[in-house]
């Protein structure tokens, strides 16, 4: 009995699997093995150097920022939901006749962005509004990002092809110098719930891929009864020698 | 790699008609392992195996790295996607259990083969769904295709003999379970190079699932073209010819599930191999979502939990074994129960911690000592029961998805817990479900807790105590009773026992 145990890892430590000295600690594992597993460690280790200090504005808050943006959003064809990729919105921003005439200094670029009402959020924990701006998930599609004209502007946007389905309001933010939101407007009331529009996403599917699959599917299950068949003929030719 | 082993019994390898690269047993079952060799039909069955199964890994879990894309794609809510988690594991609860009595009457390479064959299609089929309810059902029956586990140990237990079958079984289950790590990292680079030829986002996802579908097919056509059952042939053929002895059905699984020691075993599969594939299913979201990574990156870390199955369970098996020898079947409790509780700790601190590189550096932790305690697991199922091993073997890996679909169910179903608190509970029910492993206790080689019985049973008496005495008195017992001869070595190198 123990030379068959010997036998077996004498033969693993030959295929340099298995070091037989270090029986009483976990096995040590072969050198390729180690190496990648290392240089995977170490990727990722640079990767989360990488992503971990890019934020440097994690402490601001929505709740900071001066609601000093008028911004409206109609979709150009009234009353119907929009469809992705074809359909268009026109989106007219400006400074509050209400602000204070110079709020508007700071602004050093104007970022308009596409984004979720509470209705969409739902049950969807990836779009969940957060009062630090750095998690915030609410407004994830950018519209336009451009450097901030004092004039009021307004654009005609067709809803990009990857927009899903859901209920939309728009948002702009005025960013300063350093990159931080200073002020913002948005299409809707602070509740998010008046002047929404509804987007319906293309589907990504064409009738080339119903058809591959239709094909693939076939022929997979066709290949496994002539394999069963010619295993059943095989059987009857050996039974009979 | 050609190395020669020291062989066994029968030294070099001829019968009459038959000669074989390996040294083979009276069974001619190999009795050395060769991993770089795929001589015909030993190391052949084992690459052929291996791979299959790891390609049906990869298909189950094709969705998950793409979930980011997907769920926008088919509107889903946090609720679908845990269904469709639950579903892309539970049908293989029944489908594992049935593949033993498959391989037993059909041999595991029809079996496996029609198993992997009839669910390319549901992989195939993910390119055109449209709704959730047609993502839940296209991950259901995909999810079938992890029975070939079961066809994995089936086979691998034909070819490979009693010093070497653990091994054979450890890597060949290891390297499957790869394909769930493998799927993280290949999908978001398939997905991306589609993106650049020119395809949108929501067209792209779709035309990426036919990868994993070909791959799955191409194995299924390997196998069937050039794999073997048996060292002596295939299946059908012997089996008609009358070469295979028959055992009631009926009186197996009644003497297998009659054994509580397979149902603490299922249930702490449950909370070893549950968690890998909970976390299969969740981990690549988890990282894309908490710390806003983008799809490639998210892929790479969640990859890293499954890869590191390429040594771990092997690992887990070989540690198993290696305590046998000193310490017996006892060792084998001790290090599974310890590895596996360990496991839990690190699971509920993952979901505490708030930097990215620590939970990357607890992650890859966690990775080894979970897939550890499946290998550690399996070194102790083979010893439960002789007469029932598949049995056994069916229970104890349905088990394992048992456990995922209720881990899921209770922590990962909609938005009720944060998937941070759920990890970290998730932890906490693994360290809970592994306490029952103190109860598992063989009279003749004692528990965690208790040596072996005063009454002096032998290994004999615990393996021949399956069958009846009507049934020894036609021979049936036979092989059980080798089984219990080989399986002294379990008292370790510290006997109590006075030899006999």
């Amino acid at each position: 009995m123990m030379a068959k145990d010997h036998t077996l890892y004498k033969d693993l430590t030959c295929t340099h699997f298995f070091h037989q000295k270090s029986i009483f600690l976990l096995p040590k594992f072969p050198n390729s093995t180690m190496t990648i597993h290392t240089l995977l460690f170490v990727s990722l280790l640079i990767f989360s150097f990488i992503e971990s200090s890019r934020g440097g504005n994690k402490d601001k808050f929505f709740t900071e920022l001066q609601n000093s943006l008028e911004v409206t959003a109609k979709p150009v064809q009234d009353g119907l939901v929009l469809e992705a990729g074809k359909d268009m919105v026109t989106i007219k921003w400006k400074l509050k006749s209400s602000a204070k005439v110079d709020a508007d200094d700071t602004f050093k670029k104007i970022q308009v962005k596409l984004c979720y009402a509470p209705i969409s959020q739902v049950d969807r924990p990836w779009r969940k509004t957060h009062n630090e701006l750095f998690k915030d998930k609410t407004c994830p599609h950018e519209i336009v990002s451009k450097s901030y004209d004092k004039t009021p502007q307004s654009l005609d946007w067709t809803v990009d092809l990857d927009i899903p389905t859901g209920t939309y309001f728009v948002r702009a933010y005025g960013i300063d110098g350093d990159g931080q939101e200073v002020a913002y407007g948005q299409s809707s009331d602070e509740g998010r719930k008046k002047n929404l529009f509804s987007v319906q996403a293309i589907s990504g599917g064409h009738v080339s891929l119903d058809i591959a699959s239709i094909l693939f599917s076939i022929f997979s299950v066709v290949s496994l009864l002539v394999f069963f068949v010619k295993e059943k003929k095989k059987a009857k030719l050996e039974q009979r020698e | 790699m050609e190395v020669e082993g020291k062989g066994g019994e029968a030294g070099t390898t001829t019968t009459a008609t038959r000669r074989f690269a390996l040294p083979v047993d009276a069974e001619n079952k190999s009795t050395t392992f060769r991993l770089f060799s795929v001589a015909k039909p030993h190391m052949r069955a084992f690459h052929l195996s291996w791979f299959q199964f790891f390609c049906c890994f990869v298909s189950t879990f094709a969705a998950p790295p793409l979930l980011p894309i997907i769920r926008e794609n088919l509107n889903l809510t946090a609720t679908d996607i845990g269904n469709a988690g639950i579903a892309s594991v539970s049908g293989s609860v029944f489908a594992r259990i049935v593949m033993g009595t498959a391989c037993d009457l059909f041999g595991p390479r029809l079996a496996s083969a029609a198993l992997t064959l009839s669910t390319a299609p549901a992989v195939y089929f993910t390119a055109g769904i449209k709704s959730p309810i047609g993502f839940i059902m296209v991950r259901f029956f995909a999810g079938f295709s992890l029975a070939t586990f079961v066809s994995t140990q089936f086979w691998m237990s034909s070819m490979f003999s009693g010093p070497v079958v653990g091994s054979a079984n450890g890597i060949a289950a290891g390297w499957g379970n790869l394909g769930g790590g493998a799927t993280q990292l290949i999908m978001p680079i398939v997905f991306s190079l589609i993106r650049r030829m020119g395809a949108t986002k929501f067209t792209a996802w779709r035309i990426a699932f036919f990868i994993p579908g070909l791959f799955q097919t191409l194995s299924a056509f390997a196998v069937l073209l050039f794999g073997q059952d048996l060292p002596d042939g295939d299946y059908w053929a012997m089996h008609k010819s009358g070469e295979r002895e028959k055992d009631d059905v009926g009186k197996v699984i009644s003497n297998g599930i009659s054994n509580y020691r397979g149902w603490i075993t299922a249930l702490a599969y449950g909370y070893c191999f549950g968690v890998e594939l909970t976390i299969d299913n969740i981990i690549a979201e988890y990282f894309f979502d908490r710390f806003h990574l983008n799809l490639q990156t998210a892929g790479i870390i969640a990859a890293s939990f499954g890869l590191a199955n390429f040594f771990a369970r092997p690992g887990g098996g070989i540690f198993s074994d290696l305590m046998a020898r000193r310490f017996g079947m006892r060792g084998r409790l001790w290090a599974w129960w310890i590895v596996q509780t360990l496991g839990g700790v690190l699971c509920a601190f993952l979901g505490q911690i708030h930097s990215l590189t620590w939970s990357i550096v607890v992650m890859l932790i966690f990775s080894v000592f979970v897939q550890a305690a499946c290998g550690l697991t399996f070194g102790v199922v083979p010893f439960i029961s002789r007469r029932s091993l598949g049995v056994i073997s069916g229970m104890t890996g349905a088990g394992g998805n048992v456990g995922a679909v209720l881990t899921q169910l209770i922590f990962f179903k909609g938005s009720t817990y944060s998937r941070e608190t759920g990890i970290t509970l998730m932890g906490i029910m693994s360290i809970a479900c592994s306490l029952p492993i103190c109860f598992i206790y063989f009279p003749q080689w004692g528990g965690m807790f208790c040596g072996p019985s005063s009454k002096k049973v032998t290994e004999e008496d615990y393996y021949l105590a399956e069958w009846s005495s009507k049934e020894k008195a036609k021979n049936l017992h036979l092989a059980s009773q080798k089984f219990a001869e080989t399986s002294v070595s379990e008292r370790g190198r510290a006997s109590t026992h006075p030899q006999t």
